[in-house]
């Protein structure tokens, strides 16, 4: 790894506070976090439930607004975009991997992949074939293209939701719980993938996830509880991760 | 309360907006029935006290007991009575007074030159009467016309024209009478009896203009002494009539003229309302079905909790029908409450266009509430029962399953089921049209056809929306990719959605196409029978318009110009036993006007007991030239006629034809109907035009058309009842653009999730506006399409029937430009159909679409 691409941030949030609701019921989900996706990493957000890793990466990635701070997708504050410009930077410059229902049901595994593109209107021309094409064999679905969501299995949904993801060769990748429905082979050769887009190709891979064994894949691991970040974790492993888990869960919970 | 009760009231609480569309359907078309119904009252009733007052002085009528009535008329032609009866009524003992009533047709001509009024309604003239009492009109402003060449006028007619008193205007009688207006009359409080013109004239002069000759009248009107009855009154009358005549009570002729308005105009108006509401109705079971169809699609996995939680299947079925019982009386209740709405509107709207509504409240009655209540809630159960039952079939293991979209469409049964209907029906429609010609075998077909189409929906909507949304991919990319394949997603509940908008456009494209074939027959007629350069005639319609000057002709062939013109006026008589349409004409200059197509005999010489007619009536009485037949005239004489020629071509002609001669004695008023005028050799169609125009302008000035010109205005009664037509079912395509909407917004509310991706993915607002706009208008397309094919084979089917079992002979036309319009209104309409379903799918939040479950 290089330090130039080291020290670029892909996604960053400044003193992000997030509150739902209003008087007694309003409910801090992020209550002051600052933190950097550097470029060209696997970054992993942990954290017990309820501790606004969620709410973190909705906001990062343009899907949510914050109630005070700013965000930042490489140098554009998203604060600052209109719903249109904000859409238009999702479908150019990020990616999406959530927990289930990834995929656009009428369309067939290659529609599904482009979507983001043909929703741009195909600007991107003829290198855009190429790298889908690529794509395509790396997560292995070149006899499957021509078939529709439902007649894949939930591992296979989830490695066209993740060339989806990748196709558009966005600044970066935000996956939410991407494993979560799936049984651990179908998981694993996920993760690989999202590791190997990393490592292999460059790209920049921001995941939420309550799983250690999920996180090990990452190059770090931020810790989230009660709305803020509490530690950062470099290459992490499952058994790392899990002892630190145990300890948020002693000290670390009140309620 | 009870659990199905309970669980049917808490649904509809939250899911109000679900049952929206379904409300405003079964609101509008129960508001259009009870509106109808309740008009068709109060016009009823205000006819009758109309009439009541007008005529309350007349106590009784002394008229002329035969009536001959002609296929096709409602009233039939009475012979007149003498007035020298009036002495001998006079002297009768319980009589008060007894006037003669003289009634022929009078057509005024307004301030701008143009004829007032007949379109429809008849134009009267008739003697003015001084007894106030015996005159059911009253004079309002100025006086009685007292010298020759005065006349009042009915107030409504006057201001119609722009008359004023001391105006002076022309009159047609169809001889055309200078007329001085004295006096403006009101009939039974109102400015007019509805349309119906009337100009009173002095006896002399009515007399003069508008009977065959002095001493006739149409009744002699009696009015009582004090303490003699109605019914008594007309007992002492009876005895000192000639043979003939009768007398009858003020009252029973009142109630006939009633009945005579109800029969032939508002009967005809309320049936025809009627049926439009029906067809509203009809495309509202579609839209109310689809909504329950797909409410109870997506509550598969609630139901399914129910019946794991021990819910049996009628519970299940009984709280779907509990909700629909709901909207079906809260709808139909506010239908009614919309209905005496649109009467109330049409009551104070009506005056203010002209048309001179009855005074008098509302009449609403129980039948025209209660009807439409169950026809509501008839139509809302009914159509939610299917659902209902499927609801109640839930597998309780559905619970645990992924709710799944109905996808289902095109299977096989259904396929069989439907080919098979079709089959049927293009069979039994076929042996109706041309086989064995009989509107009920027809008429049967159309209905099976009906069915086939809409069983088969579904099974054509797949391919129907992948053909016609093929273009949206080129032009719209990504999102009219989206749009079709989500009109494709369940093929039962896109089809069941254009069945509806299918019904509403099936209609209107019937009535373009009959209508487009009835102007092209007209055409066709004319350009086949009529042989002459020129046609006068006056525009009228129904019982309006007086007709032309039966010296017009004479004059018009005087001209250097002219070759031959010759007015065909109207006769009737009985032939046969039945009531017959004569043509009263000269028969040699008829047959270098019109073509009558192979004529054996001669028509050279009928005189005075000739006749010559048609083939078709000469082979259904079996009757040859030189055979004779017996003509009983409305005055009551029989004469033998022999049959001096047999002609072809019935169109223009008609179908008995007998020279002015011989009708002279039995002539009511005199006037014809059409003049048909050729040219010298050498004069130009301008100039002989010129010609005849000048003549015409010194009677009444009636138009003068070219053969072209002929055809269209005779054809243009169409286009007035077409517009009228096209307003009507305005309302089932609303309705069957509410079901689109409403469709939409389910599916959406369906697609939550998709459509929470599709927006973090990138897709705009725009963009998923434009998905749900092209989805609409994709199915609407459907619609319109299978509408168009529908109406096309229906009008077909009317055209060729009517053809069949009709005399004359019907062109079929298909008008391109007016189906592309329907077509193009159908879309449009999608496209607005599709605007709210968009706008609301547009305002998802996308973090929220996405969680939600």
């Amino acid at each position: 790894m290089n330090t130039a691409t080291a020290t670029k941030s892909a996604a960053r949030v400044a003193d992000a506070v997030k509150v739902y609701g209003r008087g007694d019921t309003a409910v801090r989900a992020l209550d002051g976090v600052d933190v950097t996706f550097p470029a060209g990493r696997f970054t992993a957000i942990m954290g017990p439930s309820g501790s606004g890793k969620s709410t973190l990466m909705h906001c990062a990635a343009g899907l949510d607004t914050l109630t005070s701070g700013s965000a930042f997708i490489g140098d554009t504050e998203l604060g600052k975009l209109d719903d249109r410009r904000l859409t238009l930077l999702r479908r150019d410059r990020i990616g999406f991997v959530f927990q289930a229902f990834n995929l656009v049901p009428t369309l067939t595994v290659a529609e599904n992949i482009t979507l983001p593109l043909d929703l741009a209107g195909g600007r991107n021309g003829r290198s855009a074939g190429e790298w889908t094409d690529a794509l395509i064999d790396v997560v292995g679905l070149r006899d499957r293209l021509h078939h529709r969501p439902a007649e894949l299995s939930g591992g296979q949904q989830q490695r066209v939701a993740v060339a989806r993801a990748f196709a558009g060769r966005p600044d970066v990748v935000f996956a939410d719980e991407p494993t979560g429905n799936l049984d651990s082979r179908s998981g694993e050769e996920v993760l690989n993938l999202l590791g190997r887009a990393v490592r292999r190709m460059d790209r920049t891979v921001v995941m939420v996830t309550h799983d250690p064994v999920a996180a090990a894949h990452a190059d770090e691991v931020v810790f989230l509880a009660d709305g803020r970040l509490v530690d950062r974790m470099e290459s992490p492993t499952a058994d790392k991760v899990l002892d630190r888990m145990k300890a948020f869960d002693s000290k670390g919970a009140p309620a | 309360m009870n659990a199905s009760v309970r669980i049917s009231v808490s649904s509809l609480r939250s899911h109000k907006r679900r049952f929206a569309g379904t409300f405003l359907a079964v609101l509008l078309g129960v508001a259009f029935l009870a509106g109808t119904l309740v008009m068709g009252d109060t016009l009823r009733a205000g006819f009758d006290t109309m009439f009541g007052n007008a005529t309350s002085g007349t106590d009784a009528v002394v008229r002329s007991a035969n009536t001959i009535t002609t296929p096709g008329e409602s009233q039939g032609v009475r012979q007149p009575v003498d007035t020298g009866l009036v002495k001998k009524i006079e002297d009768t003992p319980g009589v008060a007074a007894a006037v003669p009533d003289i009634q022929g047709a009078g057509q005024l001509i307004g301030a701008d030159g143009d004829p007032i009024g007949g379109a429809g309604p008849p134009t009267l003239a008739g003697n003015w009467i001084d007894d106030p009492k015996l005159n059911a009109y009253r004079l309002a402003e100025g006086r009685a016309p007292s010298k020759s060449g005065e006349v009042v006028v009915n107030r409504g007619a006057a201001e119609k024209g722009d008359l004023k008193i001391g105006d002076t205007t022309t009159l047609r009688t169809p001889d055309p009478v200078e007329v001085t207006i004295v006096g403006l009359a009101t009939f039974g409080g109102e400015d007019g009896m509805a349309q119906v013109t009337f100009t009173g004239m002095t006896q002399a002069d009515a007399e003069k203009y508008l009977t065959a000759k002095p001493g006739e009248a149409a009744s002699i009107q009696v009015r009582a002494g004090p303490g003699t009855s109605q019914q008594e009154l007309v007992d002492a009358l009876t005895p000192v009539l000639p043979q003939g005549i009768e007398a009858i009570t003020g009252q029973e002729s009142a109630e006939e003229n009633t009945d005579m308005i109800s029969s032939q105009f508002l009967t005809l108006f309320t049936t025809f309302l009627l049926v439009f509401s029906g067809i509203a109705l009809l495309v509202a079971t579609f839209s109310i079905h689809n909504t329950f169809a797909i409410v109870v699609a997506q509550r598969t996995r609630e139901n399914a909790l129910l019946r794991a939680l021990g819910a049996s299947r009628r519970q299940v079925t009984v709280s779907t029908l509990v909700e629909a019982s709901v909207v079906a009386v809260l709808a139909s209740t506010a239908g009614l409450a919309g209905g005496i709405g649109v009467a109330a509107g049409l009551q104070a709207l009506f005056p203010a266009i002209g048309f001179p509504f009855p005074e008098g409240d509302l009449v609403i009655s129980g039948w025209s509430m209660l009807l439409p209540l169950a026809v509501g809630i008839v139509v809302c159960l009914g159509s939610a029962l299917l659902p209902a039952v499927r609801a109640g079939r839930t597998a309780p293991l559905a619970a645990l399953r992924e709710t799944a979209v109905d996808q289902s469409g095109a299977s096989r049964p259904r396929a069989v089921v439907g080919g098979g209907l079709g089959a049927l029906a293009v069979a039994v429609t076929l042996t109706g049209v041309l086989v064995s010609p009989s509107l009920w075998l027809a008429g049967s077909g159309a209905v099976l056809t009906l069915a086939a189409f809409v069983v088969l929906g579904p099974v054509a909507s797949a391919t129907a929306v992948r053909v016609l949304g093929s273009p949206l991919d080129r032009l719209r990319g990504v999102t009219g990719g989206l749009a079709r394949r989500n009109a494709l997603r369940s093929p039962k509940r896109t089809a069941a959605t254009a069945s509806a908008l299918m019904i509403g456009v099936a209609v209107v494209s019937l009535f373009t196409v009959f209508g487009a074939s009835l102007k092209a027959t007209m055409d066709q007629t004319v350009s086949r029978s009529f042989a002459g350069d020129v046609a006068v005639s006056t525009p009228s319609f129904g019982a309006g318009g007086s007709g032309l000057s039966p010296r017009l002709a004479g004059a018009i062939a005087e001209r250097p110009e002219v070759d031959t013109a010759v007015g065909l006026g109207r006769g009737v008589a009985e032939v046969d036993g039945k009531g017959r349409a004569l043509t009263v004409t000269d028969p040699v200059a008829l047959q270098r006007t019109f073509d009558l197509g192979t004529v054996r005999g001669s028509m050279r010489d009928l005189g005075t007991d000739g006749i010559a007619i048609t083939e078709k009536e000469a082979g259904g009485q079996h009757l040859k030239t030189g055979d004779t037949t017996q003509l009983a005239f409305t005055d009551g004489e029989k004469k033998t006629f022999t049959i001096r020629a047999v002609y072809g071509r019935s169109e223009l002609a008609g179908d008995y034809v007998i020279t002015r001669d011989a009708w002279a004695p039995h002539r009511t008023q005199d006037s014809d109907t059409l003049i048909a005028v050729s040219f010298k050799d050498g004069v130009s169609a301008a100039d002989g035009k010129a010609a005849v125009e000048k003549v015409a302008a010194a009677y009444g000035n009636p138009e003068v058309q070219t053969r072209d010109e002929y055809a269209q205005s005779s054809a243009g009664g169409i286009d007035m009842m077409l517009t009228l037509v096209y307003a009507l079912l305005a309302l089932a395509v609303l309705i069957a653009l509410l079901g689109i909407a409403n469709t939409l917004t389910l599916a959406i509310h369906e697609r939550t999730r998709e459509l929470g991706l599709l927006r973090a993915v990138g897709q705009t607002r725009a963009q998923l506006r434009a998905m749900v706009r092209w989805e609409s208008v994709l199915v609407a397309a459907f619609g319109t399409v299978g509408g168009l094919v529908l109406g096309g084979f229906l009008g077909w089917v009317l055209v060729e029937a009517s053809d069949g079992a009709s005399d004359s002979a019907f062109a079929f036309a298909l008008p391109p430009t007016q189906l592309a319009v329907v077509a193009l209104v159908g879309l449009a309409a999608g496209a607005l159909a599709g605007l709210r379903p968009a706008r609301r799918a547009a305002r998802l939040d996308v973090l929220r679409a996405i969680a939600t479950e």
